[in-house]
């Protein structure tokens, strides 16, 4: 039998990386205890390698390899750096806490990467097993990730509700695409659209796996009604894993939902712009009105980041270049939100103190005026206040919406938006007005100071001048569908 | 430098200013005044300066390309009417300035005030001369940021971080409501830019979009201008600095909302809505808080209030869509930022002079501060409208204005008096501001002994009162060429002609204004002596304040709802999240269907074999008793499933296919004599639940049993359906059949497939085969199985018991024989298991069989030893290595496929022949086969290695129970 070689170019990030992860598994396996901070930098070193790697096969072109299951274009190329990005910076902000915390291993190095390289996986599938493989192969690191505190029976539960309900949306997801299979007979993205503007294909059974598929999706995406797991995972996970799973695996999800929405299910659009609609109203209500009831702060920001994916489905509402690349700029903007906010919580936290209540955040401006600013900075980005990204990543998202023709929708999201900004101005009365309860200084890194002024500066200045991320976007969406 | 550098210049020096404001060290109070005042006065000079180009009509632009693609330009513009609020924001930001200078006490942390203040005249410029309107929102947001720092620069005091939290809350919520609108605007005419907006007039007036617009708008300005019912921020907020309050809150900021409306009353104005809308706010706002402004007791609360009766006068005047009322309007901005500013700095003054701001405390300060008192006294006349001063001007337009005709209804006639009336309040609260502060008897406790404020501190306010009074006395050659400018550039073509004189003759609008003088003074003599002493508030309606209803919404709607959407729809429980999740993809499953005829093609049932259905019958039934039983009975819920997974066996071999079969089986014998083992280790179930058996349980359970009926039985239907009607895409099973034997060399495709067409698969599963049981050996090495389950089992208690009873039975006897029998048969069997095994393997490429199956039979024959010996009793005669197996199965495995490699093919390319053996006959030995037997290796050390790993847990157990059993003796 003969065997062509495919040709490995595109993937070549994703194959050096699974090469760095058994890497850093043998090093960290032949460090001891005292050397536990190579695997940290070469985590770094991984990373940074990944990216100089996808900096140097990015093209606008569109690559296809091993028999069309995999993809290499501007969306994916970009994405992926945006990924190393998150990822690199949830590394550089976790270090203080896992360390404290017992939990500065070989696991949660080689887990973290394995879960990078099943977003890569994602966001560069062009067959429907590739892509299913990306999400498990995401998933099931998330899973081990929550429960990496073993002794911790809050992150255990947590793990045990994360992977029940997880595997259970997987079921959803391949239920769906194997009635995408039995209608068409393909699992290549590309071909169900040809079999869709052929007509081949039976619509009946093609919307049904439709619903499965959507299910499945707003299960990754913490969309409402599948968000049950979000606020749990979240409270009950280590801050260091929360910031994992709220940052990278959103824009992953984005890559996700183009791939399989956009680029396989186009032709259906009007069929799955209704249900998305359900699912973002539905999402920007229960996400903005319960946040406002949570006292702990984790919690608070499951509920805000439900509100946001809502914010982030209007993107692909509106359906259209406009429209997939506001929904890419909501969703960078939205990590680079998370990574700060939950970056935040981990400085304050020491060992024994999660600082996981939103009163541990009294007097902030008191103990570390700089700190308080930043958190000011990326709260007033999240309920939307201009001039900071958060603003510019509303508006982008509405005029798309509003172009769609969908007035009544801004109208509900805006009022939404505006019952959202209460509790993060909560947040902020609580830094600047308040007296501390808790008068200990804080202490940080000089690598974390530099890290969280650049994310708050990056807040302002991408809200100042978004042009450049949102022609990025743009961009990336352009070149790719 | 041209003027459209100037423009960007206006806009970054206050902000340049305030952060290099921010960087200064705290004491630096006079380094922070000379930066500020160095600023805006650059700032206003540069103003001034653009003033020629602006009077000859020109509209000044500069824009910057900011996001070409969304129609969103960074763009500037400065008309006539930006010129004039420009002056302002400049101007009184120099004055104010000055003022905090000598205001500010040294202890305060200075930076912050300077670089807040700063950044808000910025803010301010930002929204007087945006050319876009979603330019013009964020600078609007802006406003209502900084205003809140300012508001809540004093945090130590509480009623300052409430009035600034509120403030926030009212005004932010109205810039988001007013963004909305804009963008809705944006949406009708197709463009943000300003000017494209103001000559779509017509366009947007007939849209139906145009009271939603108009609604979202109109809650932004009001709020910014602290209108009723928006109005009772803005008192909350007088906990602010004086100079804050001074300029935001009297002069720029409250401004925003009246400019906002005046910027877009060509576009807006002249409909029954818009009428209705501004002029109801307007007038109730005008009124009622004139009346209020009566019964403060706090100077800076009157003033509070007072503001927004003026701001109410003004949207009253903008609410009318005359184009006359325009002019007043404008012009009566101009005024009362003049006369307010000023007066708020006098109360600055009296409040820094004297320590109180309380009226009934003060009395008599005019022989303190006679200048003070004097500058003060005509600014409140201004306030007031008395003749000769400027508010009198504007007032007597806006006199003249309210008799006119407007809709049609009983407003009509009521207006006049209303406005009468308000102007009565105006000079009542006036001459109580200075009647009780500066006449009387010499004050008594003040905590301060009163005296004239520093001589720069009173230079802005008699700046302004001078304004005041040239305005009142001469307005035609002061200010008529400005306020002209102005006014063209907001009406263009339809700018009226009116007259700016001091005096018309006698006519209706100055016997209104001499009642209201002379009411507002008689009504002053007789609540004199009440006001002396009265509570902070009006009579009657003390207790219906704005703030409390505020603050009951806001926690009705940020508690109490959100608790109760909690509690409704959230839940921490598994069980009802799952309940929920599975009941939305069901009614989602069904959604393609409403209203369809679903055509379920059920018709091919024909021709069902009966006993096939019986075993069918079977296994389903046994499904379902394996999950009836999965909660209260382990072992019976295990061998239920076993009977389902021997069903499925037989299906297989029914469709012909032996090797599925059998491999089916013994995969099915192999998990079920796992967990068997695992069973031991698992915590004890509940023997007893108590409410498992009330009536809520029950339709708990009756409930979730409906649902998991309806969810199975939805996803048969459409499986079957699909299965049955679509068309089968093409598959690869052909290219299999037909190649396996001419290129793989064996006649039993699934084997030839394993090992030959997808070797390099079957690879990578044994590898991770392997990985998988040295992580369960890992795994289980660390185990502590939970306290309850390392007792004696009940069997073997009852067994001690009887053989303790019998004296002539020792300890363990009866165990020492159990299951004698089947051991026996066990160890007889052991042989042909092997050569059962032997036989799959050998046969494997061309029968049913093959290394995995032959694999997992070996297996089977070392668990059956486990099973029925004991562990200790296996292993003394039966020396295991399972790791040796599973590294030996890789290798043999990985380098059947590098042998390729000698022959220049790619790795794992198999050759096949037969070859004859004596006895046995011809077989057929492909390199394929030698890959099988690393397979095969693989699987036996997996399993062995999982089952040694549980088998030895028995053997710790046993080890725990002693050390426990040690502990409590050595105890006693």
């Amino acid at each position: 039998m003969d065997f062509l070689l495919p040709d490995f170019t595109p993937a070549y990030p994703e194959i050096f990386l699974l090469f760095m992860i058994c890497v850093v598994m043998l090093a960290d396996l032949f460090a001891g205890e005292k050397n536990r901070l190579l695997s940290f930098y070469l985590s770094l070193l991984t990373l940074a390698g990944c990216a100089f790697i996808t900096y140097g096969i990015y093209s606008t072109e569109v690559r296809y390899t091993f028999s069309g299951m995999f993809v290499g274009d501007a969306m994916s190329d970009t994405l992926k750096l945006m990924i190393y990005l998150t990822v690199a910076a949830v590394l550089i902000y976790s270090r203080a806490y896992i360390s404290l915390r017992g939990l500065l291993k070989g696991e949660f190095f080689s887990l973290t990467l394995f879960a990078t390289l099943g977003m890569m996986v994602m966001v560069s599938a062009s067959h429907l097993i590739t892509l299913y493989l990306g999400i498990e192969l995401l998933s099931l690191s998330l899973y081990a990730m929550v429960a990496l505190q073993r002794e911790s029976a809050v992150a255990t539960e947590a793990a045990i509700k994360f992977f029940v309900l997880g595997a259970l949306a997987s079921g959803f997801l391949l239920y769906g695409m194997s009635m995408l299979y039995g209608a068409t007979g393909t699992l290549h993205i590309s071909e169900l659209t040809k079999s869709i503007q052929q007509g081949t294909a039976d619509h009946d059974i093609f919307v049904v796996g439709l619903v499965f598929v959507v299910a499945g999706i707003s299960f990754k995406l913490s969309a409402v009604p599948f968000h049950m797991w979000a606020p749990d995972v979240y409270e009950g996970a280590p801050t260091a894993i929360t910031l994992f799973i709220g940052s990278a695996p959103k824009l992953a999800a984005f890559g996700f939902v183009m791939r399989l929405l956009v680029e396989g299910l186009g032709e259906l659009a009007t069929d799955w712009q209704g249900m998305l609609v359900l699912l973002s109203v539905a999402s920007m209500a229960v996400g903005n009105f319960v946040a406002i009831a949570q006292l702990n702060i984790k919690r608070m920001l499951a509920y805000s980041t439900i509100s946001h994916v809502g914010f982030v489905l209007l993107g692909f509402i509106a359906i259209g270049e406009n429209g997939y690349s506001s929904a890419m700029f909501y969703v960078i903007a939205y990590v680079l939100m998370t990574l700060g906010a939950f970056g935040i919580i981990m400085l304050l936290s020491r060992e024994g103190f999660e600082a996981d209540k939103i009163s541990d955040f009294k007097g902030l401006n008191q103990r570390s005026p700089w700190l308080a600013f930043m958190m000011l900075l990326i709260m007033f980005s999240m309920a939307g206040v201009p001039p900071m990204i958060g603003f510019y990543a509303k508006l982008a998202v509405f005029q798309a919406v509003l172009e769609a023709g969908y007035v009544w929708l801004v109208v509900v999201a805006v009022v939404l938006a505006l019952i959202g900004a209460f509790y993060y101005l909560r947040i902020i009365k609580f830094m600047y007005f308040d007296a501390p309860e808790d008068t200990r200084p804080i202490l940080f890194k000089p690598d974390v100071r530099i890290l969280i002024s650049t994310n708050g500066l990056a807040i302002v200045l991408l809200g100042i001048f978004p042009q450049a991320l949102m022609g990025l976007s743009l961009s990336a969406i352009q070149h790719s569908m | 430098m041209n003027s459209e550098n100037l423009l960007l210049l206006l806009i970054l020096l206050p902000f340049a200013g305030s952060a290099l404001a921010a960087l200064l060290p705290a004491n630096a109070r006079n380094t922070e005044a000379w930066l500020s005042g160095c600023i805006t006065i650059t700032a206003f000079a540069i103003v001034v300066y653009l003033y020629p180009s602006i009077s000859a009509g020109e509209i000044l632009r500069n824009e910057i390309e900011w996001l070409p693609g969304s129609d969103l330009n960074f763009t500037l513009r400065m008309d006539g009417f930006a010129w004039m609020f420009s002056i302002l924001v400049t101007g009184i930001g120099f004055l104010v300035v000055l003022y905090a200078r000598y205001y500010m006490s040294p202890e305060d942390p200075v930076p912050r005030f300077f670089s807040f203040l700063l950044a808000f005249a910025g803010a301010m410029q930002g929204i007087v001369i945006s050319g876009n309107l979603i330019l013009l929102a964020i600078f609007w947001e802006l406003t209502s940021i900084f205003s809140f720092l300012l508001i809540g620069y004093w945090h130590h005091n509480t009623a300052a971080r409430d009035g600034a939290r509120m403030s926030l809350i009212v005004t932010g919520t109205g810039g988001l409501c007013l963004l909305a609108g804009l963008v809705l605007l944006g949406y009708i005419t197709d463009s943000y830019d300003l000017d494209h907006v103001l000559a779509a007039g017509n366009t947007i007036r007939e849209h139906e979009l145009y009271v939603p617009v108009l609604v979202l708008i109109l809650l932004g300005a009001l709020t910014k201008s602290a209108q009723f019912p928006f109005h009772f921020w803005l008192p909350n907020a007088m906990a602010a600095p004086t100079p804050v309050s001074a300029y935001l809150h009297s002069a720029t900021m409250v401004k925003a909302g009246v400019f906002l409306l005046t910027r877009l009353w060509p576009v807006l104005s002249g409909t029954d809505e818009w009428f209705l809308l501004l002029g109801l706010a307007g007038m109730s706002s005008l009124l009622l808080s004139a009346y209020f402004a009566i019964f403060q007791q706090d100077l800076k609360g009157l003033l509070a209030y007072s503001t927004i009766s003026h701001l109410g006068l003004i949207t009253t005047l903008l609410s009318f869509g005359s184009p006359l009322a325009a002019v007043a309007a404008i012009f009566h901005m101009l005024n009362h930022a003049t006369f307010k500013a000023s007066l708020f700095m006098a109360a600055g003054i009296i409040d820094h002079e004297a320590g109180t701001r309380d009226m009934r405390k003060l009395s008599g300060l005019f022989s303190f501060m006679p200048i003070t008192a004097t500058l003060a006294m005509v600014a409140s006349a201004a306030m007031a409208g008395v003749p000769l001063l400027n508010g009198f001007l504007s007032k007597e337009m806006f006199f003249s204005e309210t008799l006119g005709q407007h809709s049609g209804s009983v407003l009509d006639s009521v207006l006049p008096y209303a406005a009468t009336l308000a102007g009565a309040f105006s000079v009542t609260y006036s001459i109580r501001f200075i009647h009780t502060v500066f006449f009387g008897p010499k004050p008594l406790g003040l905590p301060r002994e009163p005296h004239e404020p520093p001589h720069w501190m009173r230079r802005p306010i008699e700046f302004l009162v001078l304004a005041c009074l040239i305005i009142g006395i001469v307005p035609g050659i002061t200010i008529g060429p400005y306020l002209h400018t102005a006014v063209t550039s907001v009406l263009r073509e339809y700018t009226p002609l009116y007259s700016l004189a001091v005096w018309h003759g006698i006519n209706t609008p100055l016997i209104m204004s001499m009642t209201a003088l002379i009411g507002g003074a008689l009504l002053y003599l007789m609540l004199q002596n009440y006001l002396a002493q009265s509570e902070d508030g009006p009579p009657g309606i003390r207790q219906l304040k704005g703030q409390r209803i505020f603050e009951r919404s806001l926690v009705t709607l940020s508690w109490r709802w959100a608790r109760w959407m909690e509690d409704t729809f959230g839940t921490q429980r598994l069980q009802p999240q799952l309940f929920l999740v599975i009941f939305i993809a069901l009614i989602a499953g069904c959604w393609p269907f409403l209203g369809t005829d679903p055509a379920f093609n059920l018709e091919s049932t024909t021709g069902m074999d009966p006993a096939f259905a019986v075993l069918w019958g079977i296994g389903i039934a046994c499904a379902l008793g394996a999950a009836y039983q999965a909660k209260y009975h382990r072992l019976a819920a295990l061998i239920l499933m076993g009977g389902a997974g021997l069903v499925t066996c037989i299906t297989f071999v029914w469709f012909s296919a032996p090797d599925l079969a059998v491999t089916q089986l013994l995969v099915e014998i192999v998990t079920t004599v796992l967990i068997l083992l695992g069973l031991r280790w698992l915590p004890k179930r509940m023997e007893q639940i108590d409410d498992a058996t009330t009536l809520i349980a029950r339709t708990r359970r009756l409930r979730d049993f409906v649902l998991a009926v309806s969810c199975g039985g939805g996803m048969t239907l459409i499986a079957y359906t699909i299965m049955t009607n679509a068309e089968l895409p093409e598959t690869i099973a052909g290219f299999f059949l037909e190649r396996a034997y001419s290129e793989g060399g064996g006649s039993n495709v699934v084997n030839v497939i394993l090992v030959d067409f997808r070797g390099f698969d079957t690879f990578g599963e044994i590898t991770v085969l392997g990985i998988v049981a040295l992580t369960v050996y890992a795994l289980l090495r660390r185990f502590r199985p939970a306290p309850d389950s390392i007792e004696i089992p009940e069997q073997q208690r009852i067994q001690n018991d009887f053989d303790d009873r019998h004296p002539n039975r020792k300890v363990g006897e009866t165990v020492h024989d159990y299951l004698m029998v089947p051991a026996v048969l066990m160890q007889w069997m052991f042989p042909f298991i092997i050569l059962l095994a032997v036989y799959f393997f050998l046969r494997g490429h061309d029968l049913p069989g093959g290394g995995f199956a032959a694999g997992i039979t070996l297996a089977i024959g070392l668990l059956l030893q486990y099973l029925a010996s004991d562990t200790r009793w296996v292993e003394d005669r039966l020396r295991i290595l399972p790791v040796r197996w599973i590294g030996l199965g890789l290798l043999l495995a990985a380098l059947t496929g590098m042998g390729s490699w000698l022959f220049g093919f790619p790795f794992l390319t198999s050759h096949s022949t037969y070859l004859e053996i004596p006895l046995i006959g011809k077989i057929p030995v492909a390199t394929a086969l030698f890959f099988d037997l690393g397979v095969l290796l693989l699987v036996v050390g997996a399993t062995a290695l999982m089952l040694i790993a549980i088998a030895h847990q028995s053997i710790r157990s046993h080890r725990a129970r002693a050390i426990e059993s040690a502990k409590t003796q050595e105890d006693d």
